[in-house]
C-alpha cells in the first residue's frame, strides 16, 4: 500500500468533515445544534440572519475554525516535508527556526508599514514568507559549515540559537515601535482569535501550490530520507528539488505565521503520530498531514477557545505543552532505538 | 571641670544628633517598609510615568533627576534623562544619576531591584495603586518625601472635587454595558476587567463592565463580546495615523454589526495614558469620558 486509498481519504475527509461541523458548534458561547444546523442551512441558502448566533456562527466561529484547520494543515505538512528532507525526526518550523524567521519578517513589515494596500495581511505575509526562507538558508548553512556531516544535533542546535537571535530582534523591534507591537503573546504564542474570510484566501492561496509540490516531490522525499547520497543515486536532482521542497515549506510556514502567530510543534507531533500509526512513506504521510494537521489543531483551539471560557487560551500554550511531552518522549525513544 | 565640659559637650552633641533626626522624615511605603530620610528628596529618580505626573502636578518636577523610559507627561519631562524600568532596571544607570531617593511601582519592580537600590544606600519609595483612593495616597506620600504635603493636599482636593463634580451630574443614572478593549482583534481580545481603573471610572459613569467578573487585563473571546451585547465600546488602542482609525475598525468588524454600541456608533477612543495611569490625569479622563457618553448623547437624541 504505497499511496492512501480512495477508501482511507473518503475515511480522514468524513473525520476532517465531522471535526470541523463540532468545532463550529461548540464554543465560548453555547449554540444548539439544531440551531446551528438551521443557521448554517440558512447561510447556505443565502438567507440574510442578524440573530446574534448567526453573526457568531458566520462572522466569528466559520471563518476562525476554517483558517485553524488550515494553519493546521500548513504547519504539518511542512514539518513532515522538512524530516523528510532533512532526515531529522525533530526538526520543523520551530525547531528550526524557521517560525521565528517568519514572524521577525512580519513584525518588521508590520513596524515599517510594508503592506500591499489592495489585500490586506499580504506584504505581512511576503515578509514572513521571505524571512523564513532566509532563516532556513542561514540555519542550514551555518549548520554545515559547523559540522560538516550534518549531524541532526546540530541542525536542531542552530535551528534553536537561531530562534532565540530572531526573538531578541523581535523584541528589540517592539521596543522601538513602542504601543504599535505591544502585544508579544501573539508572536510567541499565537492566536487566531479575528481571523476573517480574507486570511483564508491567503491561507488557501499558499496552502493548495505548496502541499502541490510537496505531494509531487513525495517520491524524492522519500528518497531524500534514505540519505541526500541516496537520493542522488536514485537519480533525483538534489539541488532542484531542494530548492523547491524549501521554497513550499517556506510559504506554508509564512502564511501560517503571519496570521496565527507562532504555533509551536504542530509540525513535529502530527507526523511522528502518524508515522507510529501508519506508515513513514511520505506519498501517504503527505496527504495524510493535511488531514490529520487540520484535525489537530481545530480540536486545540476549541480547547484554548472554550477550556476557561470567557477567557481564551493563546493556542500556542496548548499545542506547546502537548508537543514538548511528545518531543521529549520521541527523542527518548529514538536514544534508546540507537 | 574638664569632665563637665566632655559631659555638656556630649550631651549638646546628642542633642544635635537627636534634632537631626527629628528634622529628617520617615514615612511608610506600600510594602509596609519604614523610609527615613534626613531631609526632604531634591535628587529624585522616579520610575513609573504615573508617579512622574504626581511630581509635576504638586510642583516638583524640578527635583526629578531621571525618569522612567515611559514617562512622557508633561511634555518638559522630555527633556530629562531617561532609564530602564520594569524589569530591566538598571542599577548602574540609576546610581550614575546620584539620586537621593527613587520611586518604583510594587507592579512594575520585582524586590531584587528594590534590594539592590537598598544595599547601594539609595533609599526607595516603593507605591502600588490599585484604585482612585489609593492614588491620594500616592500623592500624600510623595508630598512627604518631598516636603509639599500642602500641594499634594491641595491637589488630592481638587481630583475629589472633579471627582464629585461628575458624579454629581450622573445622578446615578444607570447608562448600560460597557466593553472595554484594550487589544484589538487582529492580535486576539484583551478586555480590561474588574479592578483596574477603567472599570472603576465607568461605575462611576452609571456604565456595568461586561467583563467585571474576569481578572484585570484577560484575553476574552470574541462570541462573548457578540453575546454579552455592551452598550458601549471603549478601546484605549493608539492611532498610528495608517489605516483605518481604532473605533472605525471596530465599527466595520464583520459580526459585530448586532451590538448596540456598533449600532449606536457608541464606540470610544479614549486615551490609554489617561485612564490607565494612576495620577492626576484620571479626573481628566472622567471628565472626557463624561463627556463621550452623556452631552454627544443629548446632542444626538436632540438631532
Amino acid at each position: 500500500m504505497e499511496k492512501l486509498s480512495l477508501k482511507q481519504h473518503i475515511l480522514f475527509f468524513s473525520l476532517l468533515t465531522a471535526c470541523f461541523f463540532v468545532c463550529l458548534c461548540i464554543g465560548s458561547v453555547p449554540i444548539a445544534l439544531s440551531e446551528s444546523v438551521d443557521i448554517l442551512y440558512k447561510a447556505l441558502m443565502g438567507v440574510e440572519q442578524s440573530s446574534t448566533s448567526a453573526s457568531i456562527l458566520i462572522f466569528v466561529r466559520l471563518p476562525r475554525v476554517t483558517s485553524t484547520g488550515l494553519v493546521g494543515a500548513s504547519l504539518a505538512i511542512s514539518g513532515a516535508a522538512m524530516q523528510g528532507l532533512l532526515q531529522n525526526p525533530l526538526a520543523d518550523g520551530g525547531t528550526l527556526g524557521t517560525s521565528a524567521g517568519a514572524a521577525l519578517g512580519a513584525v518588521l513589515s508590520i513596524a515599517f508599514d510594508i503592506t500591499l494596500p489592495s489585500f490586506a495581511l499580504a506584504g505581512t505575509a511576503i515578509m514572513a514568507i521571505l524571512f523564513s526562507f532566509i532563516s532556513l538558508i542561514i540555519v542550514m548553512s551555518i549548520a554545515y559549515a559547523v559540522d560538516k556531516n550534518f549531524t541532526n544535533n546540530t541542525i536542531i542546535l542552530m535551528g534553536v540559537i537561531f530562534s532565540m537571535f530572531a526573538g531578541s530582534l523581535i523584541s528589540l523591534v517592539m521596543a522601538f515601535s513602542g504601543e504599535k507591537l505591544r502585544s508579544i503573546t501573539f508572536w510567541t504564542m499565537g492566536s487566531l482569535a479575528g481571523a476573517d474570510f480574507s486570511n483564508i484566501v491567503l491561507l488557501l492561496l499558499s496552502l493548495i501550490p505548496s502541499s502541490l509540490v510537496l505531494m509531487l516531490n513525495a517520491r524524492e522525499i522519500n528518497a531524500f530520507s534514505l540519505g541526500e547520497n541516496e537520493a542522488l543515486h536514485i537519480g533525483v536532482n538534489v539541488k532542484k528539488v531542494k530548492i523547491a521542497l524549501l521554497i513550499a515549506v517556506s510559504c506554508l510556514i509564512g502564511t501560517a505565521v503571519s496570521v496565527g502567530g507562532s504555533i509551536g510543534f504542530v509540525g513535529l507531533i502530527v507526523p511522528h503520530a502518524l508515522r507510529i500509526k501508519f506508515s513513514g512513506n511520505y506519498k501517504k504521510l503527505l496527504p495524510l498531514c493535511l488531514y490529520a494537521g487540520a484535525i489537530f489543531l481545530m480540536l486545540t483551539d476549541l480547547l484554548a477557545r472554550t477550556i476557561l471560557s470567557p477567557v481564551e487560551l493563546p493556542i500556542g500554550v496548548v499545542t506547546s505543552f502537548v508537543g514538548a511531552i511528545v518531543f521529549v518522549v520521541i527523542y527518548a525513544g529514538r536514544k534508546r532505538n540507537a | 571641670m574638664q569632665k563637665k565640659t566632655a559631659i555638656l559637650l556630649t550631651l549638646v552633641m546628642a542633642l544635635a544628633m537627636f534634632t537631626a533626626i527629628a528634622d529628617g522624615l520617615t514615612v511608610k511605603d506600600f510594602e509596609g517598609r519604614e523610609i527615613k530620610l534626613s531631609k526632604p528628596a531634591e535628587r529624585i529618580v522616579v520610575l513609573m510615568p504615573a508617579d512622574c505626573e504626581i511630581l509635576y502636578a504638586i510642583g516638583a518636577g524640578d527635583k526629578i533627576v531621571g525618569r522612567g523610559e515611559y514617562c512622557n507627561y508633561p511634555a518638559e519631562v522630555l527633556e530629562i534623562e531617561t532609564v530602564k524600568s520594569g524589569q530591566e532596571m538598571n542599577l548602574e544607570q540609576v546610581l550614575a544619576l546620584k539620586p537621593d531617593l527613587v520611586i518604583a511601582t510594587k507592579m512594575a519592580h520585582s524586590k531584587e531591584n528594590i534590594e539592590a537600590l537598598e544595599k547601594a544606600g539609595v533609599p526607595s519609595l516603593v507605591v502600588d495603586a490599585q484604585n482612585i483612593e489609593d492614588v491620594y495616597k500616592v500623592i500624600e506620600l510623595i508630598g512627604k518625601v518631598v516636603g509639599m504635603e500642602n500641594n499634594a493636599q491641595e491637589l488630592i482636593a481638587e481630583m475629589q472635587k472633579g471627582f464629585e463634580e461628575v458624579i454629581t451630574k450622573v445622578d446615578g443614572k444607570k447608562l448600560g454595558k460597557v466593553y472595554y478593549e484594550v487589544s484589538p482583534l487582529q492580535w486576539g481580545l484583551w478586555a480590561a476587567g474588574g479592578g483596574t481603573f477603567m472599570d472603576e471610572i465607568g461605575n462611576m459613569l452609571g456604565l456595568e463592565n461586561i467583563f467585571a467578573k474576569e481578572a484585570a487585563w484577560a484575553q476574552v473571546s470574541e462570541e462573548q463580546v457578540i453575546k454579552l451585547n455592551p452598550d458601549y465600546i471603549v478601546t484605549t488602542t493608539m492611532y498610528f495615523g495608517e489605516g483605518p482609525k481604532p473605533a472605525e475598525e471596530i465599527l466595520s468588524r464583520k459580526g459585530w454589526e448586532g451590538i448596540t454600541a456598533v449600532k449606536n456608533e457608541d464606540v470610544y477612543n479614549a486615551d490609554n495614558d489617561m485612564i490607565t495611569r494612576p495620577g492626576p490625569r484620571l479626573v481628566d479622563a472622567v471628565r472626557d469620558f463624561y463627556e463621550f457618553l452623556y452631552e454627544n448623547e443629548a446632542a444626538d437624541k436632540a438631532a
